[in-house]
């Protein structure tokens, strides 16, 4: 495991009372990408936040951040000291005003940016004088994105940064962070189960379901590379055993068969063309068309 | 730039962009020499990730259509190489102009023309076949 | 701003406490008159057994203002109410919070586990502290309004063996609070465990010799035997040790 990565896991392994959350997960995340972690409900992404954070111990497996291993106390606190972090649930202190939350948060972080502060306190429009629990989610999440943001941090930790937004705040959102990213120097790994968001802003993707990470590599890539060959056949659509690697799914219905396929398109084209049918499309793939059939329905 | 990428296309944003630029430059929205919008502002503006902003301005580069001047920002490009190229467009537009005629007249719908092109640029619809 | 965020926390069950504790003392000393005035009736009540022992004990000792302030105020009152605010203080982890959002928030800070609990249990114990010095200082200062004195020095060495032996439940309380993650339990939880000691000690009088509210009240003190140092450096490595075992408990957590 080199020093290369902001974040690097190593089949990665998390059990919460003898439920496997994370089952063997490996990625890394690059300096300076925004790095999209898709899955559905339960898939293991905030898990996987969790071990990154310090908050859970791996099971087996290892994780570093910053060249760091995640699960040692010290090493911990020194990678919660350069990492921005935002919950699901942006869960802040309720009893709190908004500006308590950053006359707390600052002292902890000597890179604090007053700059930054101001900057999103007006474009935000934060009310700083309301307690935490009569603020609406939106206004919460943009708190909490504000303490993240803030902390001269050279990583952000997102789960589901979106989740409970409306359309015009989810745009504010994504559009701070876009922002923010293009005049610091940062990387941002956010989970979400919005594929549209992670299309519009991210340039590396990993797909994880039931604790694995089953698509990963850079978003542009892998729409260069997905395909959808359909065959269409006089009678009923064989079953073929295709021996070119990169065949992803393979659905027969009637007299068509559809091939979703990573890569090396046309080394299976050349084993369709084999079995005689009528006619070949081959497509390009969305990124939710990739989404919904590489990972399988929740257990 | 008055467009919104489509990132759910399937076509990857930097494309897009690229595409846009070029469109632009053939209808004389942008002309030689006209400065674009920075990278950072323009990520911004399109809610895009400013790295995929960057790739397009690269990839301009890299075909002539647009210098990247450090620390001015970025020019569409003065040199004839660009003008070749909105030729070539032009000529490229009325000949798909020609061939979608021929095509409707034979009865393919616009569903099924754009699935031919694009099998066609995936270049693998025919044997042998390669990309660009 | 981990102090100050303690404060916030805990700040309502203080004021309460102290509250309570003051009025308590006050109470007591305001009835002092009174009471004197009803002494005379004792003799004539007639109640044998136990009880009757326990009154008859009472009223021996409220011959003397400390007495009485002894068997009152350090003997009963302040040394139960001081446990159950003791062990109020003592629940509700920083890492609990009800809902486990604003735990993560506090768990992505860069500090360490041990730093959040250590900050918290010394912020908490200074209230103890003060729960314990507030209403004995009171006694002291408010005794002259009705003719009275009550020594500074007994009230400060009582205050030391209402904290000292108060940090016991406010451990046990602390321990049980990384143990469930909601807020009542371990208070009601470590009050069990106070009454249960209390019902032992007065149901086994061999037992109350080693009772840790004997030990609280400062009852050796008040007869003359000096401070219990060995009961009350006791009371402190219990203490001591449940607060290891709750930051233990809480550094192989996940949350």
């Amino acid at each position: 495991m080199s020093d290369r990565f902001v974040i690097e896991t190593a089949d990665l392994r998390k059990n919460y009372d003898g439920v496997e959350a994370v089952r063997g997960l490996s990625l890394q995340v690059s300096g300076g990408s925004i790095y999209g972690f898709l899955g559905r409900n339960g898939a293991g992404k905030t898990t996987t936040i969790k071990v990154l954070l310090g908050m859970a111990r791996p099971t087996s497996g290892h994780a570093r951040v910053f060249g760091l291993p995640a699960d040692a106390e010290d090493a911990s606190v020194e990678i919660r000291g350069r990492t921005g972090f935002v919950s699901e649930e942006k869960e802040l202190y309720d009893y709190m005003t908004g500006e308590e939350m950053i006359r707390f948060t600052a002292p902890f972080f000597p890179r604090w940016r007053g700059d930054l502060e101001q900057r999103y306190v007006h474009t935000f429009e934060l009310p700083l004088d309301r307690k935490v629990k009569a603020l609406s989610r939106g206004m919460r999440t943009k708190l909490a994105l504000l303490l993240a943001l803030c902390r001269g941090a050279e990583l952000l930790i997102l789960d589901e940064p979106t989740s409970g937004l409306d359309p015009a705040m989810t745009e504010e959102v994504l559009q701070a962070l876009v922002s923010h990213v293009a005049s610091e120097e940062m990387t941002v790994f956010f989970s979400s189960h919005q594929i549209a968001e992670v299309d519009q802003i991210a340039d590396h993707v990993a797909i994880i379901d039931r604790g694995r990470a089953v698509v990963t590599g850079a978003l542009d890539d892998l729409r260069e590379n997905f395909r959808r060959i359909q065959l269409v056949f006089d009678g009923d659509a064989p079953e073929p055993a295709f021996r070119a690697p990169g065949v992803v799914r393979v659905r027969r219905k009637g007299r068509v068969l559809t091939v979703l396929s990573s890569a090396g398109a046309e080394r299976i084209l050349d084993e369709a063309r084999a079995l005689n049918p009528v006619s070949v499309d081959v497509v390009p793939v969305t990124l939710k068309e990739i989404f919904l059939e590489t990972v399988t329905a929740e257990d | 730039m008055m467009f919104r990428p489509n990132p759910s296309s399937g076509v990857p944003i930097y494309l897009q962009l690229m595409e846009q630029v070029k469109h632009g430059i053939e209808t004389g929205a942008l002309r030689p020499g006209e400065q674009l919008p920075g990278i950072r502002p323009l990520a911004e503006e399109l809610v895009i990730n400013p790295n995929t902003v960057a790739k397009a301005y690269r990839e301009l580069e890299h075909e002539g259509i647009i210098e990247l001047r450090h620390g001015a920002g970025a020019f569409v490009s003065a040199t004839a190489r660009a003008k070749k190229l909105t030729d070539k467009l032009r000529a490229g537009q009325a000949i798909v102009a020609a061939a979608m005629e021929k095509l409707r007249a034979r009865g393919v719908t616009d569903e099924e023309i754009r699935r031919l092109f694009e099998a066609e640029l995936a270049g693998l619809a025919k044997p042998g076949g390669h990309r660009e | 701003m981990l102090w100050y965020k303690s404060w916030l926390e805990t700040r309502w069950q203080f004021l309460i406490g102290l509250v309570v504790l003051m009025l308590s003392a006050a109470g007591t000393v305001i009835a002092y008159p009174k009471v004197m005035k009803l002494m005379p009736m004792v003799p004539t009540i007639d109640v044998s057994g136990e009880l009757g022992r326990r009154i008859r004990e009472a009223a021996e000792l409220a011959r003397s203002y400390r007495g009485y302030v002894w068997s009152q105020s350090f003997g009963q009152n302040l040394t139960q109410m001081a446990t159950l605010f003791a062990a109020l203080l003592g629940s509700g982890s920083p890492l609990s919070q009800g809902s486990r959002g604003a735990a993560l928030f506090t768990l992505s800070l860069p500090v360490s586990r041990n730093r959040l609990l250590t900050v918290r249990a010394a912020a908490s114990l200074t209230e103890l502290l003060a729960l314990a010095v507030a209403p004995s200082l009171l006694l002291t200062l408010l005794s002259p309004a009705i003719g009275q004195s009550y020594s500074i020095k007994d009230a400060l060495a009582h205050s030391v063996c209402l904290f000292m032996a108060g940090t016991v439940f406010f451990s046990l309380a602390f321990l049980l609070s990384t143990v469930f993650s909601d807020v009542w339990r371990p208070w009601l939880l470590a009050c069990a465990v106070a009454v249960v000691l209390a019902l032992c000690a007065l149901v086994i009088p061999e037992l109350s010799r080693y009772s840790i509210f004997r030990v609280m009240s400062g009852e050796d003190y008040f007869r003359g035997r000096g401070l219990p140092w060995l009961e009350l450096l006791a009371s402190a490595a219990v203490s001591v040790a449940m607060l290891y075992v709750a930051a233990k408990n809480v550094a192989r957590q996940d949350f």
